[in-house]
């Protein structure tokens, strides 16, 4: 399909946000037009600590970029209670089930301070990444960045290295 | 060798030999020689020529030992057999030091008291001497001395005997320490059918072959002497390419043959125990039932073992028959060198011998090292050099965690730890023995420990109360070089209980702090009630010039701070490392991470160091349980830069 | 070094299962220094010195002895309930004993060669050593066990420190003794390179092989030795026999002892082993629970 889009932001809303997505590690550095096309797709909310953003099983509709504060990934163990498996910092993402199907949760988010988020809009991003293979081209390899670090890290985490 | 041997040589008539035993027993020394026992060939108090084994030979093949009768009247004529001369001078089973603990609890440690033999060798080959040689050098030529070999082999008369009738599985010529004798011998002979061509090699030497009926030796004894050398290095040949061995075999630690060696090996430890040069020890408390009066006993130690490399809770560098066959071999021909200058190996065959399943080195070698040069003449004077064991005093203790605290200790003794830039002491509990432990803070006084308690020893001292004492060796090993960082940025990166080593290094950049650029100090722990020196990290990121990250593995819901693993503190920040220095120390797969990802961020191998973990029983390099590679990690390490470490770096099994 | 003086003494019991009692008569054996043992250890069981019967539960109990019986099958998982520390002592206790050269043949048969009235004798199909079934917390090796590890074991147990019971080859002592190697010299068979020490090499100093009474050490490489016994002129068979002694049933001796034919006068089994046969009829789970 022919790209119409033009790389110039048309609004305020569009030009604020590429500049909020420039100062992330998940939004730098994507081709101009790529940013463009994010912010179009996206809000931009605020949450006080405590607040669940997410719900584990439900489903994800946005897939979100942490500016700042501090959000946990958590899974509810019995007789263990809450346990946090990851905790997302400024610039990376949660809430990545937007892109994959069932479109569901894995974990439950909470904000463990107040956070600022910039929310992408699940179905409208998976619409347009099916129909523009080049905005796919420049966001999945950025999308699976983050996910082999996470993969990495679980990795560790299972090994449980401190335990001896 | 400073005697006149031109007055102190001539002929022995057979005869004569008694009076050369005589000799040598004098003023209460007692002669060792070859003895007849237990189908062998065994080195034994020797009072009479009858105690040698006359007309007896030896039939040496792998896995193989007999004896066979020659019919003649030589006492020498045998291929050494199963004992070396290192059970005299490094003995199997030793008391080191006692230790004792009163009512109050006041410790006190002092060497155990022991009279050392005045003992005369009697028969010591080339290959022998050669592995005397070796064995000054580890135990007298390193930063510390064995001050028991010291003084054992300071009073040993060694008694050379020419080699005439090589083993089937000798191979000195291509070690080059044989057949010939060259050196580090008081006495040498020559023996011929009728007697011995006997010469002085040192003052001592001298004194007593003065007093010998000798005749003058004849041209034609001396030509015979020289045929059977000559002859005995032609039957022996050169089995084994010496040249570039060392590579070699370093370059071959992936080699499927490792496995398949292991298929045959038992390791039952026979090779390293002949071995005349293996010297690898282990110590133990023995107490009575109170635990009031102990000894610190040291035996031989092998590395086919596995309580060898285990480490705490179970853990073990070489878990596999494949690992340490690899490590005895590498380290004999190789690594050995890298330590000590000179090959492990003298090529005496016990080895292969003595192997039950007749494993023969020769076969799994293509070249071996250049020969060693023997250095007994210097290594007798060595003064000692041991590390002291001071009493210290616990002046408070903070609880860190559940199952860690931090001591601070103190002492009257000489703070003779000062100066040093040791990394870590050994701690020392009458009755329960020494573990190796890294310091946390250096103290005008003293320093602190943080101790985990996961063994009996670091549990017991992660239960001392203040007034309590224990015994504590100076600062050892190479610490973090921390004056050679100064103008870099710097990155710590401590896991679990690798962070308290890194703390001394904080210490010493926050007191020159504008010596150095911009400090990350990052540390992670298995969860928030693990974390170390919370207080101080919080002072430390309040401070407004250091960076401070901290992670825990999991958490519950109470925890606010930051949740995986440490790579993940500092893996998408933005600083440039091509100007830092990282201090890294944690478990050996934390490290490996967090190599990888200092390395994205521009910090080069040479400037990433690391502290290495391994089994640690002495701290000074002479018990050999921690090498890895041609390292030391007590003595050389446990500090050391990835360049360094080269591929040794995270290899299985090593 | 703040070790309470006022702690009350550890609490041991000694119990025995199928055994010859040799084990107990080591603790015995101590003579003097089981005086002074028995003033800071409350021994309060102990069928070799005393009648008397004491309940749980125990600091420490030392088993002696394999599980032959129902009854003894019953009577481990009682002990493990009752023990803070449970410690076998022994070849039977640690790898089933001599009596496990049953576990090669056919029980049925052989009691009714023996037994004038099988019916009244009740006995498992195999014997099994105690950790088969219950979770074992230390082992004390030898038919019968060293006197110098128990001491060891007790002295370590008073003083707060890990005993140190090495998991080396006999090889190891052998050759720190100055022994001279009876398969090198004089091609006897030995067990010393893949037995566990502690025994202070006490075979080979009388000119005899090994003959395996502590049992597999870690990493036993039974089946080179046993490839060098043939090498050394005996036949498979003769070869396997050598391992068919007081721990022939712990592995990896079971394997090789199997797999070259078998105890003597049993007809070799399938390589399997006989581990896992009918105690369904007991109702027990060897190698499931506890472990």
């Amino acid at each position: 399909m022919p790209q119409t889009e033009s790389s110039t932001p048309r609004t305020e809303h569009d030009a604020e946000f590429v500049a909020l997505l420039n100062a992330t590690w998940f939004g730098a550095n994507l081709p101009p037009e790529t940013q463009v096309r994010l912010a179009a797709l996206s809000r931009r909310y605020q949450a006080p600590a405590g607040t669940t953003l997410l719900t584990e099983g439900q489903l994800a509709n946005e897939l979100g970029i942490v500016l700042s504060g501090r959000v946990s990934l958590r899974t509810l163990v019995p007789e263990q209670g809450w346990i946090t498996i990851l905790t997302v910092e400024p610039g990376d993402i949660f809430g990545q089930s937007a892109l994959v199907p069932p479109y569901r949760s894995t974990s439950t988010v909470v904000a463990l301070q107040p956070v600022d988020v910039l929310a992408m809009d699940g179905p409208g991003l998976r619409a347009a990444l099916s129909a523009d293979h080049d905005l796919a081209a420049v966001l999945y390899p950025r999308v699976l960045q983050a996910l082999a670090r996470r993969l990495n890290a679980t990795r560790l985490q299972m090994l449980d290295l401190f335990a001896r | 060798m400073t005697a006149d041997t031109t007055s102190a040589s001539g002929f022995l008539p057979r005869a004569g030999f008694q009076q050369l035993i005589d000799l040598l027993a004098e003023g209460g020394r007692t002669v060792i020689g070859p003895t007849v026992a237990d189908g062998a060939i065994v080195y034994g108090e020797v009072r009479s020529v009858a105690d040698l084994p006359r007309g007896v030979g030896s039939e040496q093949a792998p896995g193989r030992f007999r004896l066979v009768d020659h019919a003649d009247e030589r006492y020498f004529a045998y291929a050494v057999g199963p004992t070396s001369w290192k059970r005299f001078v490094f003995p199997p089973t030793l008391t080191l030091a006692e230790s004792h603990r009163d009512e109050h609890g006041h410790v006190s440690f002092g060497p155990a008291r022991k009279e050392i033999p005045s003992l005369a060798f009697l028969g010591v080959r080339a290959c022998e001497i050669a592995a005397m040689g070796i064995e000054d050098r580890v135990f007298l030529g390193g930063p510390y001395t064995d001050e028991d070999y010291r003084r054992r082999r300071a009073q040993a008369l060694v008694i050379a005997v020419q080699c005439a009738e090589p083993g089937g599985t000798c191979f000195c010529t291509s070690m080059g320490t044989g057949p010939g004798i060259r050196g580090g011998h008081d006495i040498s002979l020559v023996e011929l059918d009728d007697g011995f061509i006997v010469t002085a090699g040192s003052e001592a030497g001298a004194a007593i072959v003065g007093r010998l009926a000798l005749e003058e030796t004849t041209a034609d004894q001396v030509m015979a002497g020289a045929d059977q050398l000559a002859a005995a290095r032609e039957r022996i040949g050169d089995p084994v390419v010496t040249a570039g061995l060392h590579d070699r075999l370093l370059a071959k630690l992936d080699s499927p043959h490792w496995a398949e060696i292991a298929e045959r090996c038992l390791a039952c430890t026979n090779c390293t125990a002949a071995c005349p040069t293996c010297f690898c020890t282990s110590v133990s408390q023995r107490s009575d039932l109170d635990g009031h009066a102990a000894t610190t006993e040291r035996q031989w130690d092998f590395c086919f073992t596995k309580g060898f490399s285990a480490v705490a809770l179970g853990g073990n560098f070489r878990p596999r028959v494949q690992d340490r066959y690899r490590q005895w071999l590498t380290h004999k021909f190789a690594t050995w060198i890298d330590q000590f200058g000179t090959s492990g190996c003298v090529g005496c065959g016990r080895c292969i011998t003595w192997c039950p399943v007749g494993i023969d080195v020769r076969e799994e070698l293509d070249r071996i090292a250049p020969p060693p040069e023997v250095i007994a003449g210097d290594g007798h004077a060595a003064e000692a050099r041991a590390p002291r064991t001071s009493v210290f005093r616990v002046e408070s203790v903070r609880r860190e965690t559940h199952d860690t605290v931090t001591l601070a200790l103190s002492t009257e003794a000489t703070p003779d730890w000062e100066q040093s830039r040791g990394e870590f002491v050994m701690v020392s509990v009458p009755a329960v023995g020494s573990i190796p432990i890294s310091i946390s803070r250096r103290l005008p006084t003293g320093m602190e420990l943080t101790v985990r308690g996961v063994g009996p020893a670091s549990t017991i001292l992660t239960g001392l109360e203040h007034g309590a004492e224990v015994g504590l060796s100076a600062p050892l090993g190479h610490g973090w070089p921390v004056p050679a960082a100064e103008d870099h940025d710097i990155v710590i990166v401590g896991g679990g209980m690798g962070f308290p080593p890194l703390r001394p290094v904080v210490d010493e950049i926050l007191s020159h702090r504008g010596r150095f650029g911009d400090v990350h100090i990052y540390h992670g722990a298995r969860t928030p009630g693990d974390l170390l020196y919370k207080e101080e990290l919080a002072a430390w990121a309040a401070q407004g010039d250091l960076d401070v990250g901290v992670t825990v593995d999991r958490a519950d819901a109470t925890w606010l701070g930051r949740v995986g693993v440490v790579t993940q503190l500092f893996d998408q920040a933005r600083w440039d490392g091509s100007k830092a220095i990282a201090f890294v120390c944690g478990p050996e797969r934390m490290i490996q991470a967090t190599v990888g990802t200092l390395g994205s961020h521009g910090i080069t191998q040479d400037r990433i160091f690391i502290s290495m973990e391994r089994h640690m029983e002495c701290g000074v390099g002479l018990c050999g349980h921690c090498q890895v590679g041609p390292f030391f990690v007590c003595k050389d390490g446990p500090v050391f830069s990835l360049a360094q470490l080269g591929d040794v770096f995270g290899r299985e099994g090593i | 070094m703040a070790r309470a003086g006022s702690t009350p003494h550890p609490r041991l019991a000694v119990v025995k299962l199928a055994s010859c009692d040799g084990c107990q008569l080591m603790l015995l054996n101590l003579e003097d220094a089981l005086l002074e043992i028995a003033e800071r250890i409350d021994i309060v069981e102990f069928p070799e010195a005393t009648t008397h019967h004491s309940s749980g539960p125990y600091d420490v109990v030392l088993v002696e002895g394999s599980v032959s019986t129902p009854e003894q099958l019953e009577q481990i998982h009682e002990i493990r309930r009752e023990a803070k520390h449970l410690v076998t002592i022994g070849a039977c206790a640690t790898a089933g004993g001599i009596q496990a050269m049953r576990n090669w043949a056919n029980h049925e048969a052989f009691r009714a060669a023996v037994y004038a009235h099988p019916e009244y004798v009740e006995s498992l199909a195999t014997a099994q050593p105690v950790a088969d079934y219950v979770k074992v917390d230390a082992e004390l090796r030898g038919c019968p066990i060293d006197a110098g590890q128990l001491m060891e074991f007790v002295t370590a147990l008073l003083t707060g420190r890990r005993p140190n019971l090495p998991d080396e080859a006999v090889c190891a002592a052998c050759k720190r003794a100055g022994r001279v190697c009876v398969m090198v010299a004089k091609g006897i068979p030995c067990l010393g390179p893949v037995t566990m020490t502690g025994c202070g090499a006490l075979c080979p100093g009388f000119d005899r092989g090994c003959y395996g009474c502590f049992g597999p050490r870690e990493q036993a490489n039974a089946p080179s030795l046993s490839r060098q016994f043939v090498e050394m002129g005996r036949t498979p068979a003769e070869a396997g026999r050598f391992f068919a002694g007081f721990t022939g049933y712990a592995e990896p001796f079971r394997t090789v002892l199997t797999e070259l034919g078998g105890v003597p006068g049993t007809t070799a089994i399938a390589s399997a082993g006989p581990a896992d046969r009918d105690h369904s009829a007991t109702g027990a789970s060897p190698r499931a629970g506890g472990k």
